[in-house]
């Protein structure tokens, strides 16, 4: 009967997720100094991932590799104690390259590749936080391959589609609030390598001399994770109760079809305009099915109940020389994490990003396109999970430089 | 850059309000002492109730509070001159080995007693007794009546409330009468009774009007409804499991009595004077079985059914009902007293009910069951350090509303639970 004791000991494992982190918009260097547009601006390569109907109205061949470091600092405040909670979180790497190729000027194909990297991030708190039953370390790679083909239907319309195929990896740590007698309590990591498929279709449209209109549309990514690996790491006693062992679990990226707007004010100054409508009511659950049951370690089915949601990217690039160009963006988007439902891994909220970018021509093959991002993100929730009751307070910042060859 | 980008804390501003909280003193008994796993020990005592109110009060300039503390690595002692409980590895009389509370060692440690720790000079802020009955708070002799007492006493004649009161309280905590319940309780009921109503007023009166005329600033705790700790709720009133075999021997002997066993979960029976000719019955949903029943009889020697429990190892439903309208009289008492002297006032009971529900604090799950609920000790009647950092939060909370305080609560991740081996 000394079973008793233990029956029915469970650790909340229901508030093991994973989530989107965050969203990243960092596709192409040119596009993220104007605040994330390009949909209807197809200057560059990164039309593969903004538009691949623009593809076709490129102007040359070219190769186009950028990086943007991340650097993200989160701050939790929590509502009721003295205590908070820092991040300490390794630099995101997001990256694209992009290859689009036209046999001659005359061809109406263009083939394209793009390797991008579009959710994803590492988030993790200090060591002893007070969310570390919630969260000690969420780390999410994805990178989307997209061939790609577009072709130009007439002088004013073009169209183009990829297939999407996505690899990538999950890796959820948290501690377990079971002691031993050192105090150190128990930890869980899940990690977990994905995969799935999708594709991004796109139409443009030179409306006029001036006007360009851009529709995109990609698709959901379902990331299906078959077989993860979770380790537990417990007091002794409680080794039985925690089976190291594998475990299934799935997570949707979601669709986001965009409007694009571009403006030719003059050969010198244009305008871009971007709005995303981004399905992330996809996200409604979040569920990890272990291999082996106990009492301590039940399947979990977490409520998400992420909302569709909107964003605005503003961009402007304005020629200052043959070989400069300036660029300044403004981007505005909702958050689809409802109140109720803010956690460590998304520590979301409405944003305001701002963006500068600079482009320099270096001899007829190379360009160099620098950018960098700002935000600042503060969120007050009380998770209605875990009660992890504060304020999230975070700042990105991203710089990003891109080469590209054209020939 | 990265440095750069950091987000600035914001600056709360924590308040004592109306309050002074420079020389707060904890009366009370078991609960406030920090006496848990069955014994007054070091770490229960850092982590008691008033030592976690006295550290948030000093956020906003509370002053020191003394503890008649034990020594670091004192096993410490219980009620019955045993050491702590701790989780470790027990074998059954089934040969079965399995994790249970064991004694830290094999008797506690008695030399507490012997210690003589008042000093004037740095008053104790924790008058928490284990054991403390408001029937003596102003007997002369309590020390030497009760040896927790004994050793922070100023002298051989004071009493608990005298020294209490001694240094001038600015700021008290007043949680007492549990004792007295826990005691029927603990007993089964069996040869105890439970203050009466008017009883527990005249006990509890005197001690509140003397506090409050030291010290117009405090807070008096409601009382919980004990009969919901995993004490009296680890081992159901119906894991009596047969076989067709036992079913149908305790068929034979209990049959003529009116009595029916089957195969799986059945009641288990119990002595009752008031059952019929024989005083035997099973057990109803609701009664309880206390965690003192002896479990190596129960599963090798038919206790429980062959031979029925014995009246110290139950509540009955009688009982168990007695507790809860006396508790609930107590309370109201307590809250017209609590009103009458314009003091804070913390539903206690109602945290307990709601562990009793179940509490999440900051991804952390807390209810009632033993040893892996996770806010009880391992007696299943006392709160762990997280347990008191939870009920801490609630005295703040009812200190702030009544006083227009801003006293910040605990982060009762920060401490511990149930430590396994």
């Amino acid at each position: 009967m000394n079973k008793l004791l233990l029956l029915g000991m469970t650790f909340i494992t229901g508030n093991i997720l994973f989530s989107q982190g965050f969203q990243v918009n960092f596709q192409g260097q040119k596009q993220q100094g104007m605040g994330g547009a390009g949909n209807a601006l197809p200057v560059d390569a990164a039309s593969v991932f903004f538009n691949p109907g623009s593809v076709s109205f490129l102007k040359e061949n070219s190769v186009n590799i950028g990086f943007t470091p991340t650097f993200a600092n989160t701050l939790f405040e929590d509502a009721n104690t003295t205590s908070v909670g820092r991040t300490n979180s390794p630099m995101g790497t997001p990256f694209s390259a992009y290859a689009v190729y036209r046999k001659n000027e005359e061809s109406k194909f263009f083939y394209g590749l793009g390797i991008y990297t579009p959710f994803g991030s590492t988030i993790q708190y200090e060591e002893g936080w007070t969310g570390r039953f919630a969260l000690t370390k969420l780390q999410l790679k994805s990178i989307f391959i997209q061939p790609t083909l577009s072709y130009k239907l007439n002088d004013k319309i073009g169209i183009g589609a990829g297939f999407v195929y996505t690899i990538g990896n999950v890796n959820l740590q948290k501690d377990i609030p079971v002691q031993d007698a050192d105090g150190t309590y128990g930890h869980a990591e899940l990690d977990g390598k994905a995969s799935g498929f999708g594709y991004n279709v796109g139409l443009f449209v030179q409306a006029t001399e001036k006007l360009n209109i851009g529709l995109s549309y990609r698709s959901q990514v379902n990331m299906e994770v078959a077989e993860g690996t979770a380790t537990f790491t417990v007091p002794s006693s409680l080794s039985s109760n925690f089976p190291s062992g594998t475990f299934s679990s799935a997570l949707p990226l979601p669709q986001v079809a965009t409007l694009g707007l571009a403006y030719k004010l003059n050969e010198k100054l244009a305008f871009a305009l971007d709005i995303n409508y981004v399905g992330w009511k996809a996200y409604d659950t979040l569920a990890f099915d272990y291999a082996q049951n106990t009492a301590s370690l039940i399947d979990t089915k977490s409520a998400r109940n992420y909302k569709n949601t909107i964003a605005f990217r503003l961009g402007t690039n304005y020629s200052l020389t043959e070989k400069f160009d300036v660029r300044l963006g403004l981007a505005y988007g909702l958050t689809p994490v409802q109140n109720g439902y803010v956690t460590p891994e998304t520590p979301d909220a409405n944003r305001i990003n701002y963006t500068a970018g600079l482009g320099y021509k270096i001899g007829e093959h190379f360009q160099l396109d620098a950018s960098v991002f700002f935000t600042h993100l503060k969120r007050t929730d009380a998770n209605i999970e875990t009660n992890l009751s504060g304020t999230f307070t975070t700042n990105v910042l991203a710089p990003g430089l891109a080469i590209i060859y054209k020939f | 850059m990265v440095a750069a980008c950091k987000p600035k804390e914001s600056e709360t501003e924590y308040s004592a309000g109306d309050l002074n909280l420079s020389n707060f003193v904890a009366i009370g008994g078991t609960s406030t002492s920090g006496y848990m796993d069955d014994a007054l020990y070091r770490e229960g005592q850092e982590n008691s109730l008033g030592a976690i109110l006295a550290k948030q009060f000093e956020i906003v300039g509370g002053g020191s509070f003394y503890q008649p503390f034990v020594a670091e690595n004192s096993v410490g002692i219980s009620a019955d001159n045993l050491a702590q409980l701790i989780l470790g590895y027990k074998t059954d009389c089934l040969n079965i080995t399995s994790l249970s509370p064991v004694r830290k060692a094999s008797s506690g440690d008695a030399s507490i007693f012997t210690e003589d720790l008042y000093d004037g000079a740095k008053p104790f802020g924790n008058y928490g007794i284990p054991g403390f009955y408001m029937a003596y708070a102003f007997s002369p002799a309590y020390s030497s009546q009760n040896n927790f007492f004994k050793r922070m006493a100023s002298s051989t004649s004071a009493t608990v409330i005298g020294d209490a009161l001694n240094s001038t309280p600015t700021f008290f905590s007043l949680y007492v009468g549990l004792d007295e319940v826990m005691t029927y309780a603990k007993a089964g009921g069996k040869n105890a009774t439970l203050l009466t109503e008017s009883q527990f007023q005249a006990l509890y009166s005197p001690i509140i009007d003397q506090v409050t005329s030291v010290s117009n600033q405090g807070i008096a705790s409601t009382l919980p409804d004990v009969t919901k700790m995993p004490y009296f709720n680890t081992i159901p009133y119906d894991g009596l499991n047969l076989d067709e075999a036992n079913a149908a021997s305790l068929n034979a002997i209990y049959n003529p009595i009116g009595l029916n066993f089957v195969v799986g979960k059945n009641a288990f029976v119990i002595e009752d004077p008031t059952a019929g000719t024989f005083g035997v019955r099973q057990m109803v949903p609701g009664e309880k079985i206390l965690l003192s029943v002896p479990l190596d009889s129960v599963k090798c020697n038919k206790m429980g059914s062959v031979f029925p429990f014995r009246d110290e190892f139950i509540l009955t439903i009688d009982e168990v009902n007695s507790i809860r309208n006396s508790t609930e009289l107590y309370n109201n008492y307590i809250t017209a007293k609590a009103a009458e002297k314009n003091i804070a006032l913390v539903e206690t009971d109602d945290f307990y009910n709601s562990l009793t529900a179940g509490i999440v604090f900051n991804g952390i799950g807390l209810n009632p069951n033993f040893v892996s609920g996770g806010a009880y000790s391992l007696d299943g009647i006392n709160l762990n350090p997280r347990g008191n950092a939870l009920l801490a939060n609630e005295f703040i909370k009812a200190i702030n509303a009544k006083y227009k305080s801003n006293i910040p609560t605990v982060d009762a991740t920060l401490f511990r639970g149930v430590i396994f081996p």
